[in-house]
């Protein structure tokens, strides 16, 4: 969930691109809280909408598999992610409106609605979760930020953001901490915190390239704290930002009618 | 050897106050009642308890790999990644003197989806043949009928088609993260609806055939989670798991066989919590009866004082009049105990045959997850009777003890010459 920068999500994460040529009028000035810095990273990564295209690939103990996507976002609202490979999985899709999430599957026609309870369900057998796609814009209202850290890490000026949730927040983590850096406004990692305070998972941003003309980390690891050997990558291989796409594309009718 | 006197003459002291000795012995004989019945009404409910909570669906004996409980996870299937003969060994718990039927078992956690509803469920992957001997869930069906074989048929609780708001005959989506990583999805047919009367089995348990489930969730035919089987007698179960180490053992060595006071312990130590106050009750309930009857018993020798100075007069022993006391006492408990039978036995044999339902008083409960009918259930339970009947010739001679020193301590002179 904690993805508003977290961006752990898919269509969320397009977003997370977005910035490219901002970046250069995107300096931070001194004086602002770290709420602005978060919020302004987060709207600067965040285009009007986006379309692209990933390789998930989901290492476990028992198996390991390659899924490849395409994803469209609009806002923070809207996002369809629908699996192109491989055959057995093709056409199934998962799309988030609003708090809701739906999964389309193609071998048997339908959609389903997944249930509050799920949220916190692998997406995909991954080590992403349901609510990873939800909550990706909600970190700001969610949680109280402070900068932990500020100065050079492996030779670039970062600022290291402490996330703790407010008390009335309805959120599964106890803390987050997230790392940017403070040149170009990139993400380079999240740590996900459980309530007691135990490192549940790390999500590694690298790879950094320029993508729909603006600089994006170009994969995402998340390798749960409690299995060291196993993760899940996203690897984006094309993305596009300020699309024309309306509200439409991401309706139920559209999900089932199966995109193409 | 003539036999002394003495015990006749305490029956028949019995018999010069009938109205009392009748009053004092119902109130041992009742006292007898209550404790046999309470008790067999404990070991009604824990009986209740203990078929309810493992014939419903957990059999009284399972056999998993060693790490599968409690996470359930769905790589642990029996004998491993390559699977195990299910048959071999559903024959060999078969084989057992102590068990009635054996059956195998896939466990998939997912989603049953109808229209615009969704729920997260425990999907079981049962053999519509085989399961009816071992557990009772499809014959808790209200509605439709079990799966059948071969078909993509599904039972589900009550509480889920409300929650789904399907019925008989119609379709939902089943999804489940298989064993390859991918997601399991497939349409199933609700063939019928089962209530347990256990929340937890109505909102969240479904079954289906054990080779449909295994598809869906990537699963080899060989590959199963549990085997669950049923004993002729839930208190046999720790011997058989017992002796089905071995044969079990050879056909995968990191299975373990476990009984249901194993897999639910505190079921177990309920069942030994009732047991024990079965005693409690019975030193309470005599222990108020005690007084009662010394109380009687004083009075009666007080008021035969004179008497027994005049026997010691004639030459009786102070220890002859203890032991005429004594006597009285413990013919008292004599027919107490028989009356105390006599009222007992058609109760219990009333209620063990045909249990008084108590629905109006009532409704049903749950226990450690195990269902309870609200019925006055009772059990037969042999040692309860026979030391309560012990307890209760016991309870007569302590409460004679008294009564019996201070006659025998009589002064035969001061006695008869004054007051």
């Amino acid at each position: 969930m904690p993805t508003g920068i977290g961006r752990a999500g898919f269509g969320l994460y397009l977003v997370v691109g977005a910035l490219g040529g901002l970046v250069a009028s995107g300096e931070v000035e001194a004086q602002e809280t770290p709420r602005e810095i978060i919020d302004r990273v987060d709207r600067i990564l965040r285009g009007e909408s986006s379309h692209g295209f990933a390789t998930m690939e989901v290492v476990t103990e028992h198996w390991e598999r390659s899924l490849t996507m395409e994803m469209w976002s609009l806002g923070t609202e809207h996002s369809l992610v629908r699996i192109t490979a491989p055959r057995k999985e093709a056409g199934t899709a998962t799309l988030k409106s609003g708090d809701d999430i739906w999964n389309y599957l193609p071998r048997v026609d339908r959609t389903i609605k997944i249930p509050a309870s799920l949220m916190m369900g692998s997406w995909m057998g991954s080590h992403f979760t349901n609510d990873d796609l939800v909550k990706e814009s909600r970190l700001v209202e969610d949680y109280d930020i402070e900068i932990g850290f500020e100065g050079f890490r492996e030779g670039a000026e970062v600022w290291q953001f402490v996330l703790t949730p407010r008390p009335e927040a309805a959120v599964v983590w106890g803390r987050i901490d997230f790392e940017v850096r403070k040149d170009d406004l990139m993400p380079t990692w999240a740590r996900y915190y459980d309530e007691d305070g135990e490192l549940v998972r790390t999500l590694q941003y690298s790879q950094y390239r320029e993508m729909g003309g603006r600089l994006v980390p170009a994969l995402m690891v998340m390798v749960p704290h409690d299995k060291p050997d196993e993760k899940t990558l996203i690897r984006y291989s094309d993305l596009d930002f300020d699309i024309e796409i309306d509200e439409g594309f991401f309706s139920l009718r559209a999900l089932q009618s199966g995109g193409d | 050897m003539p036999m002394e006197p003495w015990p006749r003459v305490g029956w028949r002291n019995l018999g010069r106050n009938r109205r009392r000795t009748v009053i004092t012995a119902a109130g041992l004989a009742f006292g007898y009642f209550a404790i046999v019945l309470m008790n067999g009404l404990m070991a009604g409910m824990t009986a209740e308890m203990i078929e309810n909570g493992t014939g419903f669906l957990m059999g009284q004996v399972q056999v998993h790999e060693a790490d599968y409980l409690p996470q359930r996870s769905i790589y642990e299937t029996i004998g491993g990644r390559d699977g195990a003969d299910v048959e071999a060994l559903v024959r060999a718990l078969g084989a057992d003197p102590a068990i009635e039927a054996a059956a195998p078992r896939v466990y998939a956690g997912g989603l049953v989806s109808s229209g615009e509803s969704t729920t997260a469920a425990m999907l079981v992957g049962v053999d519509p043949e085989l399961e009816p001997g071992v557990s009772r869930i499809f014959r808790g069906v209200v509605r439709g009928r079990p799966p059948v074989r071969g078909t993509k048929e599904i039972l589900i609780g009550a509480e889920m088609a409300r929650q789904l708001v399907v019925d008989v005959g119609e379709e939902v989506i089943l999804v489940a993260p298989a064993a390859d990583g991918s997601l399991g999805n497939d349409l199933f047919v609700v063939s019928g609806i089962f209530r347990s009367g256990m929340a937890e089995l109505d909102a969240q348990f479904a079954m289906l055939p054990i080779n449909q489930l295994q598809a869906l969730a990537a699963l080899a035919p060989d590959r199963v989670h549990e085997i669950a089987a049923a004993t002729v007698d839930p208190w046999l179960a720790p011997d058989a798991a017992q002796r089905l180490a071995g044969p079990v053992s050879t056909v995968s060595t990191q299975a373990v066989v476990q009984p249901w006071t194993e897999l639910r312990p505190e079921m177990m130590d309920y069942a030994q919590l009732a047991k024990s106050w079965g005693f409690v009750v019975i030193v309470i309930v005599f222990a108020i009866a005690i007084f009662g009857v010394a109380n009687t018993m004083l009075l009666g020798t007080f008021e035969r004082r004179r008497e027994f100075a005049v026997i010691m007069a004639i030459g009786a022993t102070p220890g002859a009049v203890l032991r005429t006391v004594l006597y009285e006492g413990l013919a008292l408990g004599a027919i107490s105990l028989v009356f105390g039978v006599l009222i007992t036995l058609p109760v219990l044999l009333w209620w063990h045959n045909a249990p008084p339902d108590l629905g109006w008083l009532y409704g049903d409960f749950t226990m450690f997850g195990a269902l309870i009918r609200p019925v006055l259930r009772v059990e037969y339970d042999v040692a309860t009777a026979l030391w309560a009947g012990l307890a209760l010739l016991f309870t007569a001679l302590l409460a004679a003890l008294v009564p019996a020193a201070r006659a025998a301590r009589l002064l035969p002179a001061d006695t008869l010459s004054g007051d």
